[in-house]
């Protein structure tokens, strides 16, 4: 491939310059989700303390990638590939903050948890966890590589992410249905896979927006959905007729 | 069936048939086909189509020696002027090629203006500038031609800070009022294209900036072709957008479309300072 490289070097470092703190963002952002969900899962308080301790360190690259975004938008000029580069690292930064503020949030509420001995089952929170997981370091990845089939991987796994919340949520219910002493348990993990649920929604903003910056085309409005994940309510579920 | 009934329904399949995209693009003021071009051995322009759609402006982009400035000299058959220069080709302009060898120029070059880099008034007063290429093609008494030169001085937003000095000499003006002058010169013939070669590359942003607001306010009359080698210029001014490079048309789109989402890459590099 021929060199890409821009004849200004110092508009050149400055882009590499934003590439090197979205990565690092990621990279935290990334590491925070891995210590909630490892809190929950192994009830580790010391993960569940590092999560929420590494927000302000992602509220502070948020801000510095917003300056930087706005410094070279205003002295640059940039255009096309660089131009949406740029818009997007703008957004892709709110995404990522919301993420390390949904992941603080998991590992906060994994330590108010008392749990009833034996009568809940974490393994379905534990699978969604690892599949939010995946599709955010595929989505990170997108980022770093510039890689528009992984922002599309990502974009089409949304869809059993919806699924796993779905099945939990009324996996949830049911367990406060057979016995109130489960209703606060249950209704923090429901929190914690609302919260999964949305890291997941931010995952896959960030695969349209890398989509976007490199092929500048827009993947379609709507998202393949799995199921009415978000919109289910718990009269819904209390009508199924399998819940009992 | 009566002839009222058969006509709707020719009336209805035409509508149907009709591709909604192309019902609303406007007018094509002019329409190159197939053009080449030659400074003598020299193949500067290499199979140019390309249409210039009415009252709208178009900027033509690309490195110095691709081609645009070229172009333009073909629209007005500057290129006339100088021994061993050929085009071949067409360049439709109401209905007739610009290239053939017995249209009138005179004509020609009325009804297609050109501004020039350098602003270029004549040696003699604000006044004279304006009225000198009017008199050429028009007969008008004292009252019709101050009328005229009072409209497009407005029309240019010099009135104001010349009406008191008409008679002064152009070359007292400053750089800025002097392109808008020449701005205002080109359009006293009411021509319907107005062609300009890089006009605010020597003027400061503050008088640029003036010239932009102009060809917005212009392009409600008249076809704008713009060569420029500053990219925001093209970005801020240009409804449609044409990159060349060595002689060749690369792309052309809109100013959205070209400065967002280029479709080659060697748009691409060149309007994001890439070109190696």
């Amino acid at each position: 491939m021929a060199d890409r490289s821009h004849i200004v070097k110092s508009y050149e470092q400055e882009l590499g310059q934003l590439r090197s703190m979205m990565a690092q963002m990621g990279g935290i952002v990334e590491n925070q989700v891995a210590l909630a969900l490892s809190a929950i899962a192994d009830r580790n308080e010391e993960a569940a303390d590092a999560a929420a301790r590494q927000d302000p360190e992602v509220d502070q690259l948020e801000r510095e990638v917003e300056s930087l975004a706005i410094r070279l938008l205003a002295l640059r000029s940039p255009m096309a590939g660089d131009l949406r580069e740029i818009v997007a690292a703008l957004k892709i930064t709110g995404d990522l903050e919301r993420i390390g503020d949904y992941a603080s949030s998991i590992a906060r509420r994994s330590l108010r948890i008392r749990m009833p001995e034996n009568q809940i089952s974490l393994s379905g929170l534990r699978s969604m966890g690892r599949l939010v997981q995946e599709n955010l370091r595929r989505s990170i990845d997108a980022i770093t590589q510039q890689d528009s089939n992984r922002a599309m991987e990502v974009w089409h796994s949304d869809r059993a992410v919806d699924e796993y919340y779905t099945a939990l949520f009324r996996e949830l219910v049911t367990y406060m249905m057979e016995d109130a002493r489960n209703i606060r348990a249950c209704t923090e993990l429901l929190f914690i896979a609302k919260n999964l649920e949305r890291i997941g929604d931010h995952a896959t903003n960030i695969a349209e927006r890398v989509f976007y910056a490199v092929t500048g085309d827009n993947l379609p409005s709507l998202r393949p959905r799995g199921g009415p994940a978000s919109a289910l309510t718990v009269a819904e579920t209390m009508q199924e007729p399998d819940v009992r | 069936m009566t002839p009222g009934t058969m006509q709707g329904m020719i009336q209805d399949s035409m509508m149907t048939e009709t591709d909604p995209q192309v019902a609303k693009s406007p007018e094509v003021a002019l329409a190159v086909r197939n053009l080449n071009f030659y400074y003598g051995e020299n193949h500067a322009l290499h199979d140019i189509s390309v249409d210039f759609p009415a009252r709208r402006v178009t900027a033509m982009i690309g490195p110095s020696g691709c081609g645009k400035s070229t172009l333009l000299r073909v629209f007005n058959r500057m290129y006339d002027l100088y021994p061993g220069q050929r085009a071949t080709g067409e360049v439709i302009f109401d209905g007739r090629n610009v290239l053939d060898r017995d249209l009138d120029l005179n004509i020609l070059r009325a009804r297609v203006g050109m501004v020039f880099q350098k602003p270029t008034p004549f040696p003699m007063s604000i006044y004279d500038n304006i009225a000198f290429g009017v008199r050429l093609h028009e007969k008008m008494n004292k009252a019709d031609m101050d009328a005229r030169v009072q409209d497009v001085l407005t029309r240019v937003a010099l009135w104001n800070e010349v009406r008191d000095r008409l008679n002064a000499p152009a070359s007292g003006l400053s750089g800025g009022q002097q392109q808008r002058l020449c701005i205002a010169r080109s359009i006293a013939t009411r021509p319907e294209v107005l062609l300009l070669d890089e006009p605010t590359s020597a003027l400061d942003p503050i008088s640029t900036a003036r010239i932009e607001e102009l060809l917005d306010e212009l392009k409600e009359e008249f076809t704008i072709a713009i060569v420029t080698h500053n990219m925001q210029q093209a970005a801020r001014c240009a409804d449609q957008v044409a990159f060349f490079y060595m002689g060749r048309l690369i792309e052309v789109d809109s100013a959205d479309r070209m400065f967002t989402n280029p479709k080659q890459q060697q748009t691409q590099d060149y309007i994001t300072g890439r070109f190696g």
